[in-house]
């Protein structure tokens, strides 16, 4: 049986690109997560690069990127490659490594232009702004009241953009709230 | 809004954290009277003072523990679990980080 992946924000509006400042919807492209003791030597050992502190997002190879949310916890995305939709592993993938559910759990949507960051503070009271969160960051923390974690990384086109993964019961709303924020400024 | 220095992510605002309890040593399941398990799971010291906390970062599903008086509400320290672990009597701790 053929199962088509669906992003749950799928159906709605796209926001019109103007002035650079755009958001896009990734909740379809292909990303994973593990965690426990020995997770960090497990992706080092595959030949990904594994930023040394928590809260950290590296480059891996050309179109991966590892997101480091804890000592223990890492995903690992990758926004040009299509998601599967195989079920992910419920059981330990090596000793002390276990699966973390990011696939089906969370959508991923990419906030891109040079005004991101001041889209950004008017849901979140983390300093967004390059001074205080350069490249390579990322902040586990509340948008528009709701759990999201923000990574700022490049594009493929080598642009700086906010990805920003949030439960996928919550992405229709903060989805449209996003636009809301962005009408300030197109 | 009050902000709170997680270990893990840093100040917050402290709408993000959920307070999760007093720090308490856990009597062993299998050995503990129903006495000692009660008391364990419903009694609080309540006494004021400096007191250690659960506190959990729901953005990350971080725990921690937060020393502060309760009296003044002055959050003096917080800090990994981790750090309890040379504490014989908090040895259980180990297995609610994992």
């Amino acid at each position: 049986m053929t199962v088509m992946l669906t992003s749950p924000i799928h159906s709605l509006p796209s926001t019109p690109i103007h002035g650079g400042l755009s958001l896009e919807d990734a909740s379809l492209a292909a990303r994973r997560g593990v965690r426990g003791r020995h997770a960090a030597d497990h992706l080092r050992d595959q030949g990904l690069t594994v930023p040394p502190v928590p809260n950290q997002i590296v480059a891996s190879g050309d179109d991966q990127w590892v997101m480091a949310l804890s000592r223990r916890e890492f995903w690992i995305i990758n926004p040009q490659q299509l998601a599967t939709a195989a079920m992910p592993d419920s059981t330990a993938i090596a000793s002390e490594v276990w699966p973390l559910y990011c696939q089906h759990s969370h959508s991923w949507l990419i906030l891109q232009g040079a005004q991101r960051a001041d889209v950004a503070a008017k849901l979140c009271a983390v300093d967004l702004r390059s001074e205080a969160f350069p490249l390579g960051a990322v902040a586990q923390t509340q948008a528009a009241r709701v759990s999201v974690i923000i990574a700022h990384h490049t594009n493929s086109q080598q642009q700086p953009v906010f990805s920003l993964f949030v439960d996928q019961a919550v992405s229709e709303y903060l989805w449209l709230t996003l636009q809301d924020a962005m009408g300030e400024f197109i | 809004m009050k902000i709170l220095h997680c270990p893990l992510n840093g100040p917050r605002n402290i709408s993000e954290f959920v307070y999760g309890g007093q720090v308490k040593p856990m009597p062993n399941p299998e050995s503990a009277t129903d006495t000692e398990w009660a008391a364990y799971v419903f009694y609080e010291n309540n006494s004021i003072g400096v007191v250690q906390e659960w506190w959990l970062h729901a953005p990350s599903s971080y725990w921690f523990i937060v020393e502060r008086h309760n009296g003044s509400d002055t959050i003096l320290r917080t800090y990994d679990p981790s750090e309890l672990l040379s504490n014989p009597g908090m040895v259980s701790l180990e297995d609610a980080i994992q």
